[in-house]
């Protein structure tokens, strides 16, 4: 559903801007191009999410009305369809594809093939039949939220988050999936394990993923 | 050099915070209470990119190899050097004399500034230490880190910065107030609540009224410091300087900038109110807060 692009106040030195609100790739993607926007405006940092883009401006460089117009001039700017795939930096040849070699062992792939009805092999042949795009990165550094997940895979967020999951976890939940790059606690659906190190503060790209890459899960 | 006798429990080295990775999930870190941080900067001459050591657990010593200007800030500390020394002050200390930091029940983060900064190895841009995503590590007995060129002399020892922690915090309300009954936004800006054990450098919790939105949860949004998320128990969450990048709890308001330290500060079981504000106020409180520190 698409609704009136919004901008509202964060704090006296952010802005939130709404441009939809559900999951829906389009949104992603306009998310994306206006957080670059506004990064080229050196104002601040912006993170983008599923249909949102948090916009931080310095006091001293903006003032929140002044930020307002800004936003207002690149979220139109961003209106056109067309326009989204348009940028040099958005060409198909420029996304990476990234393999995770995968062991599926996770403790909950049993339970999600039950949810789903279906087998284990089932769950597991559609989890790696799909090439998946990066969203964005949030939760831990270097965590992308991929998709789409085939939707015959069922697999809702945990009632109770685990305490801890472990760093290499290969999970589901909602549609999406994703790969742990730290130990925390997490309440997506772990049906596997990898070994690539996803995040590597000593690498000049830290992070195995970036937002637009596609992701393919091979077996192990 | 600067040599650690005593580190405390999670001290770190920090700047001003890392800002070029928060599109790879890295928080911008930085320090828990900005303003004591930058009042420790300020008194010894220093800027806010250069790094600074935010002390947690209420005990921390060191000396260094050469005479330098210093400077103790944070809620409730004291200093001694041989003798006690005044807090939030610069103060000029000898080489090899021990300088001991100390807080009360009521000390949640100190910081120490030495003329010149702390010029360890930058990590991706910044030196403030993140140990959760492998940025560095927590600070231990026997430490060493190398420090720049003073900026400042004995002849700027004396200064003082003067700072009242109170128990009040200006918020601005939003993004998400939307998403709260009217009642359940005026009880936030009413209601009296308890700072609970487990907050840490990621976000300060607190008991209370309950809160809650309307609907649990949000599609994820970025997030920045200071916002007051409500998870479905009601109970607020004020995020801070290890904050994750992204969230999906509604946000009932956000504090403002010049008022994070409060909350940063509140102490297991002291209560907090919140009262709402506008942007204008706030910007103007953080120029009021910029000009006390010119004057260091």
């Amino acid at each position: 559903m698409t609704i009136e692009p919004r901008i509202r106040p964060f704090g006296e030195r952010g802005l939130l801007v709404e441009l939809g609100e559900t999951f829906d790739e389009r949104a992603i993607e306009r998310a994306r191009r206006v957080a670059d926007a506004w990064e080229r405006l050196h104002v601040g940092a912006a993170v983008p999410a599923y249909a949102s883009v948090v916009l931080g401006f310095a006091a001293d460089l903006l003032t929140p009305e002044e930020a307002e117009r800004r936003a207002s001039e690149i979220i139109a700017s961003t209106a056109d369809a067309r326009s989204v795939g348009a940028a040099a930096d958005e060409q198909p040849a420029d996304r990476r594809t990234v393999e995770i070699p995968t062991r599926y062992d996770g403790p909950d792939l049993a339970d999600v093939a039950t949810r789903s009805g279906l087998s284990v092999d089932e769950v597991v042949a559609l989890h790696t039949g799909r090439t998946y795009t990066a969203y964005f990165l949030g939760f831990q550094p270097g965590f992308a939220y991929c998709g789409r997940l085939d939707p015959r895979i069922v697999a809702p967020r945990l009632d109770r988050p685990r305490e801890r999951v472990p760093a290499g976890g290969v999970a589901v939940a909602d549609g999406q999936t994703g790969i742990y790059p730290f130990a925390s606690p997490g309440g997506w659906r772990l049906i596997g394990s990898t070994d690539l190190v996803m995040f590597d503060a000593s690498a000049d790209e830290p992070s195995r993923l970036r937002a637009g890459d596609r992701v393919r899960f091979v077996p192990r | 050099m600067i040599h650690i006798e005593v580190a405390g429990f999670g001290s770190t080295v920090q700047d001003h915070g890392r800002f070029g990775q928060l599109r790879a999930g890295v928080p911008t870190s930085g320090p828990a209470d900005p303003f004591a941080f930058r009042a420790a900067q300020a008194l010894v001459g220093n800027v806010a990119r250069d790094a600074a050591i935010e002390v947690v657990g209420a005990s921390f010593a060191f000396r260094c190899d050469d005479s330098r200007l210093i400077a103790v800030t944070g809620r409730d500390v004291t200093v001694a050097v041989r003798d006690r020394v005044p807090s939030w002050s610069s103060v000029f200390v000898r080489a090899g004399d021990v300088v001991r930091v100390t807080g009360s029940a009521r000390t949640r983060y100190a910081y120490v500034a030495i003329s010149g900064g702390i010029t360890s190895e930058p990590i991706l841009g910044s030196r403030s230490l993140y140990p959760r995503a492998g940025l560095g590590r927590m600070l231990t007995a026997g430490d060493t880190l190398p420090l720049g060129a003073a900026r400042a002399t004995a002849e700027d020892a004396g200064r003082h910065v003067s700072f009242e922690y109170g128990d009040r915090a200006a918020a601005i309300a939003g993004p998400h107030v939307d998403r709260f009954d009217a009642a359940t936004v005026a009880r936030f800006f009413d209601a009296e609540f308890v700072a609970a054990a487990q907050s840490d450098r990621q976000g300060a919790r607190f008991d209370g009224p309950g809160v809650a939105s309307r609907a649990g949860e949000i599609l994820t949004c970025g997030v920045i410091d200071g916002a007051v998320q409500v998870p479905s128990s009601g109970q607020p969450i004020v995020l801070l300087a290890d904050h994750q990048t992204t969230g999906g709890y509604p946000i009932i308001a956000t504090v403002i900038e010049a008022d994070l330290g409060i909350v940063a500060q509140r102490a297991p079981g002291e209560t907090l109110r919140f009262y709402r504000v506008e942007r204008d106020a706030a910007l103007a409180r953080g120029r009021e807060l910029r000009a006390v520190l010119a004057t260091a």
